[in-house]
Parts: C-alpha cells; sequence; structure tokens
C-alpha cells in the first residue's frame, strides 16, 4: 500500500491581524506552497467560542480572535499562526498590551496545544509588517531563509481599492476604525450593509492610497489609533465626504482616548457607535438613520442646491 | 515658578523633590476622595482604565483652583501606558482652563531626559543641575520604594502598628523635606534605626501573601492599598516588589533576566508592567507565598492581558490567585469582604496541611 504524505495544512485566523495586514501572512504561506486554511468568516458560534474561554474584561475583538483560534484548533490543521507583533522599528509605536499578548493569551487559556501554535515576532513600519517575521515564521516551519525570500514579494499588499465616491446624489460617508472591524461584518454588526441600504455609499480608504499601520504626525504611540486619526483627518478634508461613522469596539483603551479628541476636532459630522456583543439591530438601525437624516439638510447649500 | 501633579501613591514627592533642586515648587495634590473619583470619571471616556480617571480627577480639581502648570514624569519608554505622554490629549480634555499647559519630564535615556528638562527651563539650566535634580528624583524614589514595603512587613512583624504608622508619616515628610542626596542617605540611615527600634511579634506571619499587578493602583494609598495594607494589621505578611521605583529603573539589562524567568507564560514583547507582575509572581510561587493577590484598576490593558496568563501560573503551581479589579463601583466594603474570604480561604488550606 502506498502512503500519500499530506502537505502540511497551516491555519490562520481570519481576524485581527490577517485584516491588519490584508491577508499579507496567509499570502506568503501560500507563497512558500503551504496549504493555508483560513478560519470561516466570523459568525455567531465563533464569537461564542472565544467568548466562553475569555475574561470579561478583554474587549470584543480579542473574544472573536480567541472564537477564530479555537475553531481552526478543532479541524485536521498542522499548525495555527498566532503572531506576536511588538513594535514598530522606530521603537516608540506599538500594537496595544491584548493585541501584542495574543499568543500569550491563547496559550494560557488553553485554546490549544502550544506545539501547534506558530508564534512569529514581527516588526512593522508604515508599509506592513517587515520581512524579519515572515522569515521566522518560515524557519519555524523548517523552511530555509533563501526560500522565504523569494516568496517575500508575493506577501505585498495588493493594489489599493478604489473607494472614490462617483454618485454624488447619494450621501457619502467614510467608515473608519481597526480594520478588523470595518472589514468584519459580523463584528461591525453588517454595519456597512445598513449604510448601503440606507442609500448611502460607503468609503473606507481615501483615494490618495492606503494609509499604512502607523502613519507619521499623529504622535501617538498606538499604530491603530494613530491610523484611526491620520483616516479621519483625511476624509475631514474630503469635500466628497458626508460623514463619518468611527467604529469604537467595547473596552478598547486607545481608540476611546481619541473619540473625544476625533469629536471635537473633525468638522464633518461624526458618529462614534461603540461596538459589542449586547449591540441590538434596532437601536443600530435607529442610530444610522438619524445620522444620515442629519446629513440631509449639510448637503443642501444655499439656494437648495447641493454641494 | 509653581507646578502641580496629581499622585500616584507618594510619587509626587519624588517629583517636588526634582522641582526643588531646580528652584520650582510643587503642590501637594488632593488626597483621593470620592468627589474626585467622580470628577475623573465624569471627564474621562469610560474605558479609560481607573488609575486614569482618577488621575483626570485630580488634575480638573486642582485647575479648578487655579492651578496651571501640570509636571508629570513619563519615559515614554517601553513600559509606557495610555496614559503616558498624553499632554495633547489632557490639552483637549482641559481646553476650557486658559493657560493650561502640561509638562512631561524625563526621557528614554539620560540624554533625552536632560534635554526635556532644558526644553522646559530654558538653555541656562547647568547640566550639573540636571543631573542633581534626577540624582534627588531617584534618590526619593527609591527611598520611598524602601519605606513603603518596609512599613507594610513592620505592620504585620510588629507588636505596636500604631507606632509604624507614625514612623512611615514621619520618614515621608523627612524624604519630601530632604533637599538633595546626601540629606536623603542621612534619612535613610535614621528610618533604619528608627525601624529596628520597633517591637516585634514573637510569632511568626500567619500567613504569606504575594501582591502583583498595576503599580499605579498599588501605589494609591489613600483608599485602596490602605484596605489592603489593613489586613497586614492582622500577622499576614504583606509583599508586593513592584511600583515606581521599577518602572524608574527599568532598562534592558534589569528587564532580562525577569523576561527569561517568564519565558514559559510571556512571549517577547515590548512591556513592563506584565514582566514585572509575572516575575514577582512566579518568585512568591518559588518562596512558598501562602497565595497570591492580583490588583489592577479596572480598564488597564497590560494587567488585564496578563490575567488569563496569571490564572494559568496559579492553576499549573496550585496556589490560590484573588484578582481584584478596581473600578468605578470600587467600594471599600467589597474589597474588605472579598479579602475576608480570600483569607480565610488560605488560612484553612494552611491549617489542612495544603501547599501550593
Amino acid at each position: 500500500m502506498v502512503t500519500r504524505i499530506r502537505p502540511l495544512r497551516v491555519g490562520v485566523p481570519r481576524s485581527i491581524l490577517h485584516y491588519e495586514y490584508d491577508g499579507a501572512i496567509a499570502r506568503f504561506l501560500e507563497a512558500l506552497g503551504i496549504e493555508v486554511v483560513l478560519s470561516p468568516p466570523t459568525n455567531a458560534e465563533i464569537f461564542l467560542a472565544g467568548k466562553r474561554r475569555v475574561i470579561d474584561e478583554l474587549c470584543f475583538p480579542i473574544k472573536i480572535f480567541v472564537g477564530h483560534v479555537a475553531v481552526l484548533a478543532d479541524q485536521d490543521i498542522d499548525r495555527i499562526v498566532i503572531p506576536t507583533v511588538v513594535e514598530h522599528v522606530n521603537g516608540r509605536v506599538f500594537p496595544c498590551h491584548p493585541r501584542s499578548r495574543l499568543f500569550d493569551i491563547v496559550r494560557a487559556l488553553g485554546v490549544c496545544g502550544a506545539d501547534r501554535l506558530l508564534a512569529p515576532a514581527f516588526r512593522f513600519d508604515r508599509d506592513g509588517l517587515t520581512a524579519e517575521g515572515f522569515v521566522e515564521l518560515a524557519r519555524q516551519l523548517g523552511i530555509s531563509d533563501a526560500d522565504a525570500e523569494r516568496a517575500l514579494p508575493k506577501t505585498a499588499t495588493p493594489a489599493g481599492r478604489s473607494d472614490r465616491p462617483d454618485d454624488l446624489d447619494r450621501p457619502t460617508l467614510a467608515v473608519v476604525g481597526h480594520p478588523y472591524v470595518v472589514e468584519d461584518p459580523w463584528a461591525n454588526h453588517q454595519t456597512l450593509r445598513r449604510l448601503e441600504v440606507l442609500g448611502c455609499r460607503v468609503v473606507t480608504s481615501p483615494t490618495s492610497g492606503p494609509v499604512g499601520p502607523s502613519p507619521d504626525g499623529t504622535g501617538l504611540h498606538f499604530a491603530l489609533a494613530a491610523r484611526t486619526v491620520a483616516l479621519t483627518r483625511i476624509f475631514d478634508r474630503d469635500p466628497a465626504v458626508d460623514g463619518i461613522v468611527f467604529l469604537l469596539p467595547f473596552n478598547c483603551g486607545p481608540d476611546g482616548d481619541i473619540a473625544r479628541h476625533l469629536t471635537q476636532t473633525t468638522e464633518t459630522p461624526l458618529l462614534t457607535l461603540v461596538l459589542d456583543e449586547l449591540q441590538s439591530s434596532a437601536g443600530l438601525e435607529t442610530r444610522l438613520e438619524a445620522f444620515v437624516d442629519l446629513l440631509e439638510p449639510a448637503r443642501v447649500g444655499a439656494g437648495g442646491e447641493r454641494r | 515658578m509653581n507646578h502641580f501633579t496629581f499622585s500616584w501613591g507618594t510619587n509626587y514627592i519624588a517629583v517636588r523633590g526634582l522641582l526643588r533642586s531646580l528652584g520650582h515648587d510643587l503642590t501637594t495634590p488632593p488626597r483621593i476622595t470620592t468627589s474626585i473619583a467622580e470628577r475623573g470619571i465624569a471627564c474621562a471616556h469610560p474605558f479609560l482604565c481607573f488609575s486614569g480617571k482618577l488621575v483626570l480627577g485630580q488634575i480638573a480639581t486642582q485647575l479648578a483652583q487655579g492651578e496651571r502648570r501640570l509636571a508629570f514624569m513619563s519615559s515614554l519608554g517601553p513600559e509606557a501606558c495610555r496614559c503616558a505622554d498624553t499632554s495633547d490629549y489632557l490639552r483637549s480634555l482641559f481646553a476650557d482652563y486658559d493657560g493650561f499647559s502640561p509638562h512631561r519630564f524625563g526621557g528614554g535615556n539620560l540624554g533625552g531626559a536632560l534635554t526635556n528638562l532644558r526644553s522646559h527651563f530654558g538653555p541656562h539650566i547647568r547640566k550639573s543641575q540636571c543631573f542633581r535634580a534626577y540624582a534627588t528624583f531617584i534618590g526619593k524614589v527609591d527611598l520611598l520604594h524602601k519605606v513603603d514595603k518596609r512599613c507594610t512587613r513592620l505592620r504585620c512583624q510588629s507588636s505596636a502598628p500604631q507606632q509604624v504608622r507614625a514612623l512611615e508619616r514621619e520618614a515621608l515628610e523627612r524624604i519630601d523635606r530632604a533637599p538633595g542626596p546626601f540629606a536623603l542617605w542621612r534619612v535613610s540611615r535614621w528610618f533604619d534605626r528608627a525601624a529596628n527600634r520597633l517591637p516585634l511579634r514573637d510569632e511568626p506571619p500567619a500567613l504569606r501573601i504575594g501582591i502583583v499587578g498595576g503599580e499605579h493602583i498599588l501605589s494609591e494609598l489613600d483608599s485602596i492599598m490602605a484596605v489592603i495594607k489593613g489586613i497586614a494589621e492582622g500577622g499576614i505578611l504583606l509583599d508586593w516588589r513592584s511600583g515606581f521605583r521599577m518602572l524608574v529603573h527599568s532598562d534592558e539589562k534589569r528587564l532580562a533576566p525577569l523576561k527569561t524567568k517568564c519565558r514559559d507564560y510571556l512571549h517577547e514583547a515590548p512591556s513592563t508592567s506584565e514582566i514585572f507582575s509575572c516575575a514577582h509572581a512566579l518568585d512568591f510561587i518559588a518562596e512558598e507565598y501562602d497565595g497570591l493577590l492580583h490588583i489592577y484598576a479596572f480598564g488597564c490593558m497590560p494587567q488585564t492581558a496578563l490575567k488569563p496568563i496569571l490564572q494559568r501560573i496559579a492553576t499549573d503551581a496550585e496556589i490560590p490567585l484573588l484578582s481584584l479589579a478596581i473600578g468605578d463601583r470600587f467600594a471599600e466594603e467589597g474589597l474588605e469582604g472579598r479579602l475576608e474570604a480570600f483569607i480565610d480561604l488560605l488560612s484553612a488550606r494552611k491549617s489542612q496541611g495544603v501547599t501550593p
């Protein structure tokens, strides 16, 4: 009998870092010829799998992340990647503490055996994760540095999406916040879809190109809070944007810090939505409707002309 | 020029020492009270940690009293929590107060700290003045730490706890008055002699509890830690090894052995508070303490991330762990009740011969 050796299967949680770095880790693994198993899009079952394990005080996205790892751990997967994102190469900008402790939290909670976890340490710059972490990940999989270097160009972020609003008859709303909230429909309670149903055009990235994980000029120490501030400033200056919706996951300290600052310094109408697992869809829809209604008079200039 | 600051315990004494060395002064911050906490809660966003809310409450109270120049210490190093380097954030919170100016002292290293002082007080400040100011600051931080730890131990060991409290009060006053490093050395000698003269109990401590957690909450003396320290007078030895002294002295060389100790539980990451808490918990376990007490401000990101890890450590070592999150709904009665239950549990284990 011939025994066929199954290729290595590596799980990647479709959460936090996957969204934050545009799937770069999954693309790198695929470029190395590894079978990548991405956990399914977030759903209630995944969230509950995380919530059951995680202490209440940790933020909403961490509970979702742990749920994704738990789902992967139950599958026929050899290893699961939980990178440790350490800091910006400049040593002055950091991920928040729970995000830099994802591996430690998963290990301590016993979500899956530590021997199945891959935990390369990454640093980042304004363009994303730097090469050293990818090389370390490859080493942990027994792959040579040369092969890793060859795979690296394929991790580059795909060409930026153009969200340029082309229909000025509809109100244009920019949605800002952590990528793993803005891009995960379950985590944001379908906020983007709800806005579209209300007749809005939704943009999440500026026409000037993607904003990296740690844009310069904000003076903030937390990477994603800096990104949110930078994005909001860009949208605030864009005359095509009628309103900004800031998605703030429950118990996020860095974003809580900037919420008031954004409200005080943004001229475009801004709605801050705190998202948690207890969100009522009726309440959310009412708030979105009220915000969109509020924008209508502002969009009509003197003489009844649209802006 | 007069400044004001917030108090995390007695650290304001060290900040005042630094300013006085440069010919300036600092107003004593108000004691933490319910109204100050409520004021902070009102002006902070809800996800800010409780320590941060207490700080904002103290700042708002003093601004209302006419103070304008805020002085605070932060290295901006890897230990920096979200409360550090928040000058812009503070300005946006207190924009209604004309003339409010937050000044952050300290730096990632000595050179940065000297540059920082000159940027505040002008280039005419001599290097030797800056050195003396920082030497005074660090000397006071060290001595405050020593007095705090020794007096907490003495509350358990001494048969006259009221004398311990009096000694602690006098020591704090002498440290505050000491103008420089030599005077601090003399205060330290005086304190050692006075502490050695205190009468001691005959019996050993009934229990030994190791405390880990957020430095800012562990330094808070007026209410939270006053309750915690109160249990020491019942013959229970309390020990904690962190505090501002650890933050002031933290650098890679000092952190490296702690990180090595923690490597089964903590991955390499640029943080300090978690490293201290994790390493000290492992030390207490190695030294066969009876229980671990984890105290942190609700909303503190490093300590919240650490909580499941400490639970794993306690499970692995089979040692009781009580986690106390101090938040907006903090009530002394509830804290006392939980502590009493924890102590009863530890006493029962000990009487049954259960050891970690």
